[in-house]
């Protein structure tokens, strides 16, 4: 992938880095960016000490001396260059998270057959690593997750500023590797919907085998709904009212159901009804104004609820 | 702020530090470099006990202390002693406070610093060489600080490499930076430690001190054939006032004499490379006819130099060994007739013997010459004092002495005569160094010789001490034994290459190495760099930045071709194929994104264009076979790229 005259010249190359790559991304010269940080310019400095000795004394060995470290300062130039220059990065698979929580970002360094003695990787937070030739990693990086949707990790800066530590190479990537942020959910203890909207139907009904089935002891994830409240008052201990079939209750989550002031603030609700079904084991489904779920329980089922909870309406 | 720092940095640091103040334990005052070894001492305890280390306190109270040991040994900071005594003592004092990495690049960068004052006292290529591996050292904490896991080996091999790789920007930089000469700043100079040599006076016995010291004078390299051993005269001050017992340089002697007429038909044409010294003579061959400038030669036909005499030199001289020079006048004639008062009834009959009623000056000459050959007079370089009436002693009780003996007494005895004569100092001889084909003239060289005047032919030379050693003369000084031994002792052969042994054949190239080093590196300075740069064709400087920037840029593109190399050769004919073959895949629509594998392409192939199937198997094959089992064969290679360029 070539760039554009006018592309290579944008500024924003050398913060944010260029358009996002799906693929995995080899460190070059055109990724690659030098400049000398304060220690070099202290560097640049101690040169021209050495320099005004040699001329104030006509001594030629503190010139030559001056002129040696100048020739490593050049020399450090292409070796900082070459502590970033060959390694491959990409972008894991990203876990999704809830708003709020810290999202972390994956990424796979493949060293090459340099080691990388000191690498600094920088998205909010910093990490420094090292590693040794052919020998890849994965590392991971926090960022806290504010807003539901797809969020992509943002521009991954890899520097280095070895082997004097008298320049900083950097390098900005940004990679389409999207992360998806669940609404966060509101506070436990939200009832589930009594009453269904939308559709009329009863928010929680029996169906199948609705029948009831008789009683067994409390196990954990039970909701509160299926525990037989009469027996617990006769003081015979915690029961679950069991139904027919192999399934339970049946639950419709409904955007239309959850209140709140506006619509954040809704699908949390929406958000904390799916986590609690789910946790108790409740068959649900979902519906948004654009979307029906049907009711069913499992991880998959769990994950796509959340997922379009997360991206409904951005 | 504190960073953690690993204690093999610290070592490193430490070592790096104490390795670079360890040479001036011979040019600091002893108090100042125990106040630098007193904070690194401190601090090597520290590494294993922090909690001994000073606290903010004691560490002002130290740095208050150590610059008033400054200023007691030094009043002040300027100049090259001040200078490097306050470097020193704030290395010192900086490490006790090493606390971040900020830290320890101050210290790195100050002991460079260091090191370069170390040039300022001795600027032999040891020293260089020295300074170099201490470098090697310095940028070594620097990679250990920037790396995670160190390693003390691995760090070291990298600055190496570092500096290895900084020599060729580095010597081009060191030929083509302008060289600027520097005003003379009276409080940057430090007074001029005591240089042995020739001195203003000649008395018995300074020239045998002299003898003693195998100290390098001047390196003189001959641009056509070299001088026989007896023309080997270079001639220093002259010395023609004398009170019996010492004699004279006269401020203002010989103004009226005129320029010699030189015979050009043999001509000596040299370059003379002067150690430092503290007189302005210039050294050269017998004499002078051609010099450069910045010399002027007296009425005596000695060369000074009006600069600085404390530095090296070097001049490009021309000198006629056969010459006659002018009358001489009145006050000539007096000054070198003049006696402290009437000789000595034993010298006057010694004048009446030889005179033998006969009053031509050569005559005579050859007489005296014979007196001193013939009555048992012997050359030695430790003759009994005659601190009273010398000359009286040597010629007629002692009659043991060396060459400035030989020399006054000679001069004596004719100015007694009535011959006008005058003692001439310098050298004579020199150690042919055959690796570099250059003359190595010592302190050991040291001599005295005698000009006597002749109406015909003008100040002739005579050498005295040639009639009663002319091994001497003729073979010159054995000087590593006599400066051993204390003993003169006189080269066995004239030069013969064939009979030094191994280690004179080394101790010549070395000589040698240390000659071109003063000459090319030491000695490269404002004049000889234009000399030098209008060899190569550089006028102006504009030419002259063109340069420098085009020879670094060359350096620099051969440097990033080397250490680049090793990432091109990543990339694979094969994989790049392939790329290929998958963008243009892409571009088709036929795929969704990059990044399948080939056989997952080749699947896909086989369902959107059946008609494809077949060569997306074989590519699919043969890459397989070529990237992933890598026994593929140019063959396949090429087959590869058919097949995939028959893809439409």
């Amino acid at each position: 992938m070539s760039l554009k005259l006018s592309e290579r010249f944008r500024l924003s190359r050398f913060i944010r880095g260029e358009a996002p790559s799906g693929d995995a991304i080899e460190l070059n010269h055109r990724r690659i960016f030098i400049i000398p940080n304060r220690r070099g310019l202290l560097f640049v400095g101690l040169i021209g000490v050495l320099l005004l000795i040699g001329y104030v004394y006509g001594n030629n060995l503190c010139y030559l001396l001056g002129f040696l470290l100048a020739g490593v300062f050049f020399v450090t130039i292409l070796h900082t260059y070459l502590a970033l220059a060959g390694l491959v990065v990409r972008a894991g698979r990203q876990a999704p998270v809830f708003a709020g929580q810290p999202a972390a970002y994956a990424f796979t360094l493949e060293p090459g057959r340099r080691p990388r003695p000191n690498l600094e990787l920088s998205l909010r937070s910093r990490l420094t690593v090292e590693l040794p030739a052919e020998q890849s990693r994965t590392v991971t990086l926090f960022e806290t997750a504010a807003l539901r949707g797809r969020r992509q990790p943002g521009t991954l800066t890899v520097s280095s500023s070895y082997p004097l530590g008298i320049f900083r190479a950097w390098s900005p990537l940004r990679f389409d590797s999207p992360l998806l942020v669940y609404p966060k959910p509101a506070e436990p203890g939200a009832p589930f919907p009594e009453q269904a909207g939308g559709d009329g139907r009863a928010g929680y009904r029996a169906r199948g085998g609705d029948e009831f089935n008789g009683l067994r002891a409390y196990q954990l994830g039970d909701t509160l709904r299926q525990i037989d409240w009469k027996t617990y008052a006769k003081g015979q201990g915690v029961h679950s009212k069991q139904y027919g079939g192999n399934t339970a209750a049946e639950l419709w989550l409904d955007l239309q159901a959850a209140s709140g002031h506006h619509l954040e603030e809704r699908l949390s609700l929406l958000c904390r009804w799916v986590v609690d079904a789910e946790h108790a084991g409740l068959r649900y489904g979902l519906v948004l104004p654009n979307l029906r779920l049907a009711p069913d329980r499992g991880t998959q089922h769990y994950r796509r609820c959340l997922e379009a909870l997360a991206v409904f309406g951005v | 702020m504190t960073d953690y720092l690993p204690d093999r940095l610290l070592w490193f640091v430490l070592a790096s530090t104490g390795l670079i103040v360890l040479p001036h334990a011979w040019h600091v005052p002893l108090p100042l470099f125990g106040f630098f070894l007193l904070p690194l001492g401190w601090r090597c305890v520290g590494i294993g006990r922090p909690d001994c280390l000073p606290g903010k306190w004691l560490l002002f109270a130290l740095t208050v202390a150590g610059l008033a040991l400054l200023f007691s040994q030094q009043r002040g900071v300027f100049g090259r002693d001040a200078g490097t005594g306050l470097f020193v003592v704030s290395l010192g004092l900086k490490l006790l406070e090493i606390r971040g990495r900020r830290d320890v690049y101050v210290i790195v960068f100050l002991s460079f610093i260091v090191a370069a004052t170390q040039f300022l006292y001795e600027e032999s290529i040891l020293m260089a060489g020295y300074i170099a591996l201490v470098c090697v050292l310095g940028l070594a904490t620097l990679i250990t600080l920037n790396s995670r896991t160190p390693r003390t080996g691995a760090a070291l091999w990298s600055a190496g490499r570092l500096i290895a790789q900084a020599v060729p920007a580095a010597l081009v930089l060191f030929v083509l930076f302008p060289r600027l000469e520097a005003p003379r700043w009276s409080w940057l100079q430090d007074t001029d430690r005591a240089r042995s040599g020739l001195s203003n006076k000649l008395e018995p016995g300074a020239i045998a001190e002299l003898s003693l010291s195998g100290d390098l004078v001047f390196r003189v390299k001959f641009a056509g054939e070299l001088p026989p051993a007896h023309l080997r005269y270079w001639r220093g001050p002259i010395y023609a006032f004398t009170d019996g017992v010492v004699w004279q340089q006269l401020p203002y002697a010989g103004r009226g004499e005129t320029d010699p007429a030189f015979d050009t038909t043999r001509i000596y044409d040299y370059t003379l490379l002067m150690e430092p010294q503290n007189q302005h003579w210039v050294y050269a061959l017998d004499l002078p006819y051609r010099y450069p400038p910045e010399l002027r030669r007296n009425g005596l036909y000695q060369l000074l130099a009006d600069n600085n005499p404390g530095e090296r030199a070097e001049y490009r001289l021309v000198s006629v060994p056969n010459y006659r020079t002018g009358d001489l006048d009145d006050s000539g004639r007096r000054e070198n007739l003049q006696l402290p008062g009437k000789p000595a009834p034993r010298i006057q009959a010694l004048v009446e013997r030889l005179r033998d009623g006969d009053a031509d000056p050569e005559r005579f000459i050859t007489r005296l010459l014979g007196y001193f050959r013939e009555q048992n007079f012997r050359y030695t370089l430790t003759p009994p004092t005659m601190p009273v009436k010398p000359i009286e002693a040597f010629l007629f009780d002692q009659r043991a002495g060396f060459c400035s003996h030989y020399a006054t007494a000679f001069v004596y005895v004719l100015r007694a005569a009535g011959i006008p004569a005058r003692v001439v100092g310098g050298y004579q001889g020199g150690q042919f160094n055959s690796v570099g084909g250059f003359l190595e003239v010592r302190q050991a060289d040291a001599h005295a010789w005698a000009e006597v005047w002749l109406a015909e032919r003008g100040w002739v030379r005579f050498d005295p001490t040639a009639a009663i050693a002319p091994e001497r003369i003729e073979r010159g000084v054995d000087i590593d034994l006599q400066v051993a031994s204390g003993a003169v002792n006189f080269r066995t052969s004239n030069f013969d290459p064939t009979a030094l042994s191994w280690l004179q054949r080394g101790a010549q190239l070395w000589s040698n190495v240390d000659y071109q080093w003063q000459r090319w590196v030491i000695n490269y300075d404002n004049a000889s760099q234009r000399e030098f740069l209008s060899a190569l064709g550089i006028q102006d400087w504009l030419t002259l930045a063109y340069w420098l920037f085009a020879s670094l840029a060359g350096i620099g593109g051969l440097l990033a071709w080397r250490l680049l190399k090793p990432l091109r050769r990543r990339r694979d004919p094969v994989a790049d194929l392939y790329r290929r073959f998958v963008a243009r895949l892409v571009k088709a629509g036929l795929m969704a994104k990059p990044g399948y594998g080939p056989s997952e392409l080749a699947d896909q192939l086989r369902r959107l264009r059946p008609d494809l199937a077949e060569p997306a198997g074989r590519i699919a094959e043969t890459f397989n076979r070529l990237y992933f089992e890598e026994t593929g064969e140019d063959v396949d290679l090429s087959d590869l790229k058919r097949l995939i360029d028959a893809l439409r």
